[in-house]
């Protein structure tokens, strides 16, 4: 089963291509490291997969041939947007609230408990808690839709070291303790390297490298981190060529 | 993976039950409580001021309207008396702030109430970047955007709706025997259904701006523009060809809209200002209070005033009220396609 199935795929915002041409399939049951430098279009192709933008040529499908943000598509992943956007005014509880009456699946339990575990008062507005308590709170209320796929943009970028790490944890412990699919963007692939077990390099919208990071270990005989500086020192030359 | 087996999902399944529309009620609820209260506070404290007022004018218009014998010198003299105090338009501070100056600031609440709570519905959602996270959320957001435009939209024109009646009431005396006309563009948008029309066009307006341009204070300014222009000139231009206006060479009912005058001849129609130009100053400076009709007579002109009798106010308001209501379906409708469309 492929979690995100992509046929040559692009997006054009005005004039400009911001994917183009990208064809991958995602396999289930990995922590998919999507990396890239800044403007590659991570966000483009995270956005497309959750259904908030739609393609401009190609297609791409979800858990295994749904469309991208059909109903199906909506009730089976949770994502995560850059930044971690969640409604500021609202207590953290309230908050719970309004993401349980939005969706069919909710696992209330699991969600109070999670911040309960985490210290994060229910009575506090999103507002005024801290970016790595900002960025639990949206991961628990991904979490709590019990998704078969969980999709992060850039999480970590916001964070100090201690709330990446943190967050990070929280992240594989969901992986050991449920079995889902998670696929993550970031532009440092240093913090991802432990975590990650399949890699994708985009760069100026293309695919450069997918696959398995212990097949493309042992394939390049470095670390993920250098496969990834390598591709995109290529595909910079390139350009300039 | 374990999820693929959940029994919920077994492939061919009957169609998946939807987010029911209880539960986005209570996310729209929850989400927009401070701004429903802050309305609630503001037609509140108009409603105090209202009533306090009405009290006091509804019980010295029962002594006029008790006065016998009617019409006798003393009874005209104590509706003179109430007009005075209570209509407004004099220099002192009581009469500036009567039922005149009342009504017409009354005029701008709808877009106000409707602005404030329009448009940031959507705007603020595209400002913070939450729209990321309600449109990625199971219910859909097709189904988010109409369960929140539904429920503030019904509220919206509930609450107004109601509010005329305490504004009737306030307003009986001037309105019980036709000192002011119902179809005055300064009572009508205050009765019956315009009132809540035209609150329910400023919030439409409001949401559709917030969709458009996607930041709360440009999509308010763009309302508060749109909306002044559309009721100004459906007062001044639009309200009067609903019905062709019936026209009269005496003097309108008491209670009618006058719309304006003009003479017809042997030379044709003429507006009343090239009447007087043609009059010659001798008649138009004349001591002689019948110097003008004489004049009028002597060359066979016929004067005409044309006016909208009070009788039809409701079929008026049906009319304005309809209108108003496929406008503001309409934007509402626009609003939900672009939320639809619109890529992140």
């Amino acid at each position: 089963m492929n979690v995100i199935e992509c046929t040559e795929l692009g997006k054009r915002y005005r004039r400009t291509w911001a994917l183009r041409n990208c064809t991958l399939s995602i396999p289930a049951g990995h922590v998919v490291a999507l990396v890239g430098p800044n403007g590659a279009g991570k966000t483009t192709l995270l956005n497309l997969a959750v259904g908030l933008a739609t393609a401009t040529a190609g297609a791409v499908s979800v858990l295994d041939g749904i469309p991208a943000g059909s109903p199906d598509a909506l009730d089976r992943i949770a994502f995560v947007a850059q930044d971690a956007p969640l409604y500021k005014n609202l207590p953290a509880g309230a908050m719970l609230g309004v993401a349980r009456n939005l969706n069919r699946r909710w696992d209330d339990q699991r969600a109070r408990s999670r911040l309960a575990g985490l210290g994060i008062p229910l009575n506090k507005k999103v507002g005024q808690l801290s970016g790595g308590q900002k960025a639990q709170l949206a991961l628990t209320i991904a979490l709590a839709r019990r998704p078969d796929l969980l999709v992060l943009d850039e999480p970590l970028a916001a964070l100090d070291p201690l709330a990446r790490h943190d967050f990070m944890v929280s992240v594989m412990e969901t992986v050991t303790a449920d079995g889902i699919s998670v696929v993550l963007s970031s532009h440092v692939v240093a913090e991802l390297e432990r975590v990650a077990s399949y890699l994708i390099v985009l760069s100026s919208g293309q695919v450069t490298v997918s696959g398995k990071a212990d097949e493309l270990v042992a394939a390049h005989g470095t670390s993920l981190e250098q496969i990834v500086l390598a591709s995109m020192r290529e595909s910079e030359s390139g350009v300039a060529a | 993976m374990t999820a693929i087996t959940t029994t919920t999902r077994a492939p061919g399944a009957a169609r998946r039950r939807p987010v029911p529309w209880s539960r986005l009620a209570w996310v729209t609820y929850r989400q927009h409580r401070p701004a429903l209260i802050g309305a609630a506070v503001f037609l509140g404290l108009i409603s105090v001021y209202l009533l306090i007022m009405g009290l006091q004018m509804n019980h010295a218009y029962a002594q006029v309207a008790s006065c016998k014998p009617a019409g006798s010198e003393a009874c005209l003299h104590l509706k003179n008396s109430f007009n005075r105090t209570y209509w407004g338009g004099g220099g002192s501070a009581m009469e500036a702030g009567g039922a005149q100056t009342v009504s017409s600031l009354m005029l701008t609440v709808p877009v106000l109430l409707g602005a404030f709570l329009g448009a940031p519905l959507l705007a603020r959602e595209f400002e913070t970047g939450t729209f990321r996270f309600a449109w990625t959320q199971g219910c859909g957001r097709v189904r988010w955007a109409v369960s929140k435009l539904a429920l503030l939209a019904v509220t919206v024109a509930g609450v107004t709706w109601a509010f005329t009646e305490l504004f009737t009431w306030y307003y009986h005396g001037f309105l019980a025997d036709g000192q002011v006309s119902r179809l005055l563009p300064l009572a009508f948008g205050l009765l019956g259904v315009a009132f809540a029309a035209w609150t329910l066009a400023a919030f439409a307006l409001a949401v559709f701006f917030g969709a458009l341009i996607r930041r709360t204070v440009p999509a308010m300014a763009a309302t508060l523009a749109t909306w002044t222009v559309l009721a100004i000139g459906t007062a001044v231009a639009i309200r009067q060809h609903y019905q062709a206006p019936l026209k009269t060479t005496g003097n309108p009912p008491n209670d009618a809209w006058v719309l304006g005058s003009y003479a017809t001849g042997p030379h044709g129609q003429l507006s009343v200002n090239q009447l007087y130009q043609q009059a010659p100053a001798s008649v138009l400076n004349s001591h002689d209070p019948n110097a003008f009709t004489n004049w009028l007579a002597q060359h066979h002109y016929t004067l005409w005033t044309s006016y909208e009798p009070a009788s039809r106010f409701w079929h008026f308001q049906l009319i304005e009220g309809g209108w108003l209501l496929a406008l503001s379906v309409l934007l509402l409708v626009a609003a939900v396609w672009m939320v639809r469309r619109r890529a992140a």
